[in-house]
């Protein structure tokens, strides 16, 4: 799995995401549960789409949110084949 | 509507935006939008599009533009009313005007063979210099805020910090200035906003809301990626810190941009509303352009006495008849002129002629034979008025050549006439920054040009930024057809095989190079319109400086330049004026001739018998391969045919079925005086009878509309036009169903006549010439005719030293005159001038084959022209050199030039006879040559006795020739073929045999490539010229063999071919090859030359002279 850099100027060298189980709003995919914990408040949203020119384009919608019990954590939505992954 | 887009950036940004302003205002309509801004970057380069765009669509166009400061922050600068478009405009011009500031020092030498770039004989352009990033101080903005209204800048690189702002705040007001946010999709996005909305808070400033958008669809969301890295120059993989990361860039609905914002600034969103309301400015409007004499209440009156004066010196030996039609066509003139409140227009021609006047006198020098040519020649359309023609504009009798003037001037015109002049390179050159000083700085400038993707640069540029193996880029690149960036999927199935095709990357090359056809890459200058006004341009449209030091442009084309109103004058330099008034000076000089080209015998039998039998290699218009084989069939006899012969080899005439009905007619009549002229109706005869019934001239498109179905001249000049340009479908339909409509009302016709006459004007469509544009080039192409027949030397010597012009290579030029008898020679220190030079043998004088044309220093590539020139000077102050030694120690040039000369053979005289060139260059390479000193000094050598060379191994002729080419571009010794001769399998032919063999016997032939053509005329037909060592010989290649064989022919410089000969009585004795099997003609076995061993100079192909190539001029 390739693990793309995630902001503008720097680079997050990250553990490879793994699957999460996410419940999201139709409307506008904001998660309401990661892995059946409560998300309280969503902090920052993003957009990843590149790697269009080579045999794995990526599209992914992140969110970092923090939960109910007062953890900060991204998760993205992979918007080629519907899947949710937990990035840290 | 809840959100108008005030950030938005087109292909204009260049290279970081990846649609065109129609393209984003079609989007935009489509998407909901009332208004819509376009801001690129640093200039206001597509400003005028936008607003054409926007007009046409119903849409309202905002204008404004991304402004980059010292810093590297930007500044969204918006334009409320006329006084913010002229602050905008200053602050542009403002951001150039250092951009050309640093000259490259090893360009500067501006003499023939100054630098490593430029091909042998490549003419000198003046200093250009390098382009730099366009930047403002914030204190000029700041002073320039009225009429403006500010944006705080892009979320990445905007102005946010309070002290910035609080400044910007008092310049602008809190009225004009407003806190950017954008939510570009970045993991800091609402941090950043939210942090600007509290600045902003602070500051008592309101929010607003843009979508920095850079593409207008989706689809080109991929393009605008790899634009970036392009600019760059970087692959997309290792640019992805400065891509956007994602294609929130694309622009989005009202909607869909109120949503992005709805959460958290929802104020922002409804204040794009209220901006935009603010901003009233319409480009569309007339600005207060005005060009010089425009107002002038006398300009009608002083124009006719000028004219009326003129008329009566030009006309007074003519005969009653002519002078009477003169005077009626005059006054005819005059008053449309009037009615059109022209005058002014016409005497500022005139005025910009006077200073030409001036300025040609100074370049030629007062006593020469040049000063008794006019300063320029009209070309186009208007060398069909007698006012141009009194006024100097022109120097072609309309009413002696019945020059039809409706397509130049009539009651109906509503955009200005366009006048166009040609002068001499060196002239023009002078003319342009006096035209600037004239003017004044601020008020006048060249045109601005927009290159825009090909085929060529779309593969190598966009392919480097997909990261594509080199090798196969290049390979994919040269074998491609050059032209439309829209078929690269061919020519990566062509180069690499249709699989490559299917996914990946190369997949993504066809596709990205299709989106990026038609896009401005970067801002260029047009060859030569130039815009003059009374009023500072700068208040008009913003001006940059252009690459050649002491020119500047605007920064719109030359349809934005219409669109607003603007007097173009076109003033382009043609290298055949230079060649003929260099030749004239030559003889002159050499053989005490004074030639005044307008007073020339027109009815020279030598001249015409030339023509006729296509012996014009070099001269204007009527030289290349397809002229040739047309002159064949036409065989010209007076100066109206040769109007017709320039005429006709265009896309027009061809696509309008007019050439082969034209020719057949011809010939016919030929044969059999009495034949009649098969004409479809009778009000065609008058406008078709010079041209046989057929349609060659773009005016008979005006003529036939006129006489044949009813149209006014406005109208015909209206239906002419649809059909030039950017043809529009539904124009020409509606033209299409008047003229039939017209045609049955005038006449009574049968629709299918009108239908059929119909087709035949759309097949031209406008891309032929005016007749008026025909005789002017026509009388060139005679001109030059005469100057080859009876002064070949001069002429060789012209040609060969106002290179590159021309459809033949100096090597072509230089080979046919050797044919003629015409001897040339190499090079030599103790011989040569820094140009080529005619040398006179026996008394001195030059008669016929007496002269000899001796190539250049100067002409060797590499050696600069201060070396050159030092060298000869030299020589004239201390006598020929003696030796080597003596060469090294007073030449005056350094031992880079030296050594060039040795290995282009100048300095063989010197050495030792049995192998010179090697020898030359090794004792040269161990001399200690003169040394230049700061302060133009030389400090001299001592004259020391060189060393000898060591046992050298003697430079065969195949390497000679390389050498040959390698330095000069071209062999004035053995041609290649020659020397290929003996290898050529037994059953070859040489161009000599042709004209032996008979009609449809199989021959193989092996020659240079002189020139390859594809016509889009031809359907596919590949043309080939070879040359060898006796002459021509024309291939015609079809399509399948080219497809097959597409890299050999394309690319190989030296060929075989076998084909069928063809030898059809209607070619007047042209013959053709037509081609079944080509293949190189491989050079580096030495079984074929003799060929000891190909370095140092390398394999011929790297040396081969560059020629004419599927339409992309030398190459």
């Amino acid at each position: 799995m390739v693990i793309p850099k995630v902001t503008r100027g720097g680079s997050h060298r990250i553990a490879a995401p793994r699957r999460a189980r996410v419940l999201a709003a139709a409307h506008d995919g904001r998660p309401s549960t990661v892995d059946d914990r409560t998300v309280d408040a969503v902090r920052e949203s993003w957009l990843v789409e590149d790697r269009w020119w080579n045999g794995s384009p990526i599209r992914r919608r992140y969110w970092e949110v923090v939960t109910t019990c007062g953890r900060d954590v991204v998760v993205f939505h992979d918007l080629r084949d519907g899947g949710w992954f937990l990035q840290r | 509507m809840p959100y108008v887009e005030l950030h938005a950036h087109s292909a204009f940004s260049f290279l970081d935006g990846a649609s065109l302003p129609d393209e984003q205002v079609a989007s935009a309509v489509e998407l909901g939008y009332d208004a819509l801004a376009l801001t690129d970057h640093d200039n206001l380069c597509g400003a005028m599009e936008h607003a054409q765009a926007a007009k046409a669509l119903g849409l309202r166009a905002l204008h404004g533009a991304e402004l980059t400061l010292d810093d590297g922050r930007h500044l969204t600068l918006l334009v409320e009313d006329e006084r913010g478009w002229r602050n905008l405009c200053r602050l542009v011009t403002r951001a150039h005007a250092h951009t050309r500031g640093d000259t490259p020092a090893e360009r500067a030498g501006g003499q023939p063979g100054a630098g490593r770039g430029p091909a042998p004989g490549a003419r000198p352009g003046g200093r250009t210099r390098i382009a730099s990033q366009p930047h403002i101080p914030l204190a000029a903005v700041l002073d320039h805020a009225e009429g403006l209204v500010c944006l705080s800048g892009c979320a990445i690189r905007g102005v946010h910090d309070e002290a910035s702002l609080k400044a910007l705040r008092s310049a602008f007001t809190p009225a004009n200035l407003r806190v950017e946010l954008q939510r570009p999709y970045l993991r800091d996005d609402r941090a950043r906003n939210r942090g600007l909305a509290a600045v902003a808070r602070r500051l008592e400033l309101r929010t607003v809301a843009t979508g920095n958008v850079h593409a207008h669809t989706r689809a080109r969301a991929p393009l605008q990626d790899t634009l970036v890295a392009v600019r760059l120059h970087a692959t997309l993989d290792a640019s992805e810190p400065e891509r956007r990361g994602n294609f929130s860039h694309v622009l989005a609905s009202p909607q869909a941009m109120a949503a992005r914002f709805a959460a958290d600034h929802p104020d922002a969103v409804a204040e794009t509303v209220r901006v935009a309301d603010r901003l009233r400015f319409d480009l569309c409007e007339h600005h207060g352009y005005r060009y010089p004499g425009e107002e002038d209440a006398h300009a009608d009156r002083t124009l006719a006495e000028v004219s009326r004066v003129r008329l009566h010196e030009r006309y007074a030996d003519a005969g009653a008849a002519l002078r009477s039609a003169a005077e009626a066509r005059l006054e005819e003139e005059l008053r449309i002129i009037a009615k059109l409140r022209l005058a002014g227009f016409f005497l500022l021609h005139r005025d910009m002629l006077e200073l030409a006047r001036e300025v040609a006198l100074e370049v030629r020098g007062p006593d020469t034979a040049r000063a008794l040519l006019p300063p320029g020649r009209g070309r186009g359309s208007s060398v069909s008025s007698i006012v141009c023609y009194l006024t100097g504009l022109s120097h072609v009798d309309p009413i002696a050549n019945d020059l039809f003037l409706g397509r130049f001037l009539n009651d109906e015109l509503t955009a200005l006439p366009d006048i166009d002049l040609d002068f001499p390179r060196d002239v023009r050159a002078a003319l342009i920054p006096r035209i600037h000083e004239r003017y004044g700085h601020d008020r006048s400038a060249l045109v601005a040009a927009f290159p825009t993707y090909r085929a060529r640069g779309a593969i190598r540029e966009l392919g480097k930024a997909l990261g594509l193996p080199p090798g196969e880029i290049e390979r994919v690149a040269r074998g491609s057809e050059g032209w439309s960036a829209r078929d690269v999927a061919h020519d990566v199935a062509a180069a690499l095989g249709p699989e490559r095709l299917a996914t990946g990357r190369w997949a993504w090359l066809a596709r990205l190079a299709e989106q990026a056809h038609g896009l401005p890459r970067h801002l260029s200058q047009h060859p030569g319109g130039m815009i003059v006004a009374t009023r500072p341009l700068i208040d008009c449209c913003p001006i940059v400086p252009a690459a050649m030091e002491g020119r500047q442009m605007v920064q719109w084309d030359k349809d934005s330049c219409a669109d607003a109103g603007f007097l173009k004058i076109d003033l382009l330099g043609l290298g055949m004026l230079s060649a003929v008034e260099r030749a004239v000076e030559d003889i002159a000089r050499l053989r005490g001739e004074r030639i005044d080209l307008s007073r020339i015998p027109y009815d020279d039998a030598p001249t015409y018998k030339a023509i006729q039998n296509a012996e014009t290699t070099g001269v204007f218009q009527i030289e290349s391969r397809a002229q040739m084989s047309s002159l064949l069939r036409t065989r010209p006899e007076t100066l109206q045919d040769i109007t017709i012969q320039v005429a006709i080899v265009r896309p027009g005439p061809i696509q309008g079925g007019a050439v082969n009905p034209y020719i057949e007619r011809r010939q016919r009549l030929r044969v059999d005086p009495d034949f009649e002229i098969p004409y479809e109706h009778p009000s065609l005869v008058e406008p078709l009878r010079e041209t046989l019934g057929t349609i060659i001239f773009q005016d008979q498109v005006i003529e036939v509309a006129m006489a044949f179905a009813g149209f006014s001249a406005g109208e015909a000049e209206g239906l002419r036009r649809a059909m030039s340009r950017k043809r529009s479908e539904a124009a020409i339909e509606a033209h299409h169903r008047k003229f039939i409509a017209g045609a049955v009302a005038t006449h009574g016709v049968e629709p299918e006549l009108a239908e059929r006459i119909f087709d035949k004007v759309r097949g031209f469509s406008g891309f032929g010439f005016p007749k008026a544009h025909g005789a002017a080039f026509g009388l060139l192409a005679y001109q030059s005719t005469w100057l080859r027949v009876h002064y070949a030397p001069e002429f060789l010597c012209a040609l060969l030293n106002e290179q590159p012009m021309g459809f033949y290579p100096p090597d072509a030029l230089v080979h046919d005159a050797q044919r003629r008898g015409i001897a040339v020679l190499a090079p030599d220190v103790n011989a040569s001038e820094v140009e080529c030079s005619v040398e006179s043998v026996g008394d001195g004088r030059v008669g016929s084959g007496s002269a000899r044309v001796r190539i250049g220093l100067g002409y060797v590539r590499g050696v600069q022209a201060r070396d050159a020139q030092a060298l000869v000077e030299a020589r004239r102050a201390g006598g020929p050199f003696r030796d080597l030694g003596d060469l090294a120690a007073r030449a005056g040039a350094g031992r880079p030039a030296l050594e060039l000369l040795a290995w282009a053979g100048a300095c063989d005289a010197l050495s030792d006879p049995a192998h010179p060139r090697r020898i030359a260059l090794w004792r040269l390479g161990a001399a200690v040559p003169a040394r230049r000193l700061p302060g133009g000094h030389t400090q001299l050598a001592l004259g020391l006795e060189l060393p000898g060379a060591p046992e050298l191994r003697e430079l065969g002729a195949w390497e000679g020739m390389l050498a040959d080419y390698e330095t000069t571009g071209l062999t004035a010794a053995a041609h290649p073929l020659a020397l290929l001769r003996a290898g050529l399998a037994r059953a070859a032919v040489t161009s000599r045999d042709l004209a032996t063999i008979g009609h449809g016997a199989q021959v193989r032939v092996g020659g240079l490539v002189v020139a390859r053509q594809r016509p889009g005329t031809a359907s596919g037909v590949v043309f080939m010229l070879l040359e060898d060592e006796h002459g021509t010989i024309n291939l015609i290649v079809p399509p399948k063999l080219y497809e097959r064989s597409r890299l050999t022919i394309r690319t190989a410089p030296l060929v075989l071919a076998v084909g069928r000969l063809e030898r059809h009585p209607a070619a007047g004795g042209g013959i053709n090859v037509l081609v079944e099997r080509i293949e190189p003609l491989e050079t580096a076995d030495a079984s074929r030359a003799e060929v000891r061993e190909i370095a140092p100079a390398g394999d011929f192909r790297a040396v081969a002279p560059a020629v004419m190539s599927f339409g992309q001029g030398r190459r």
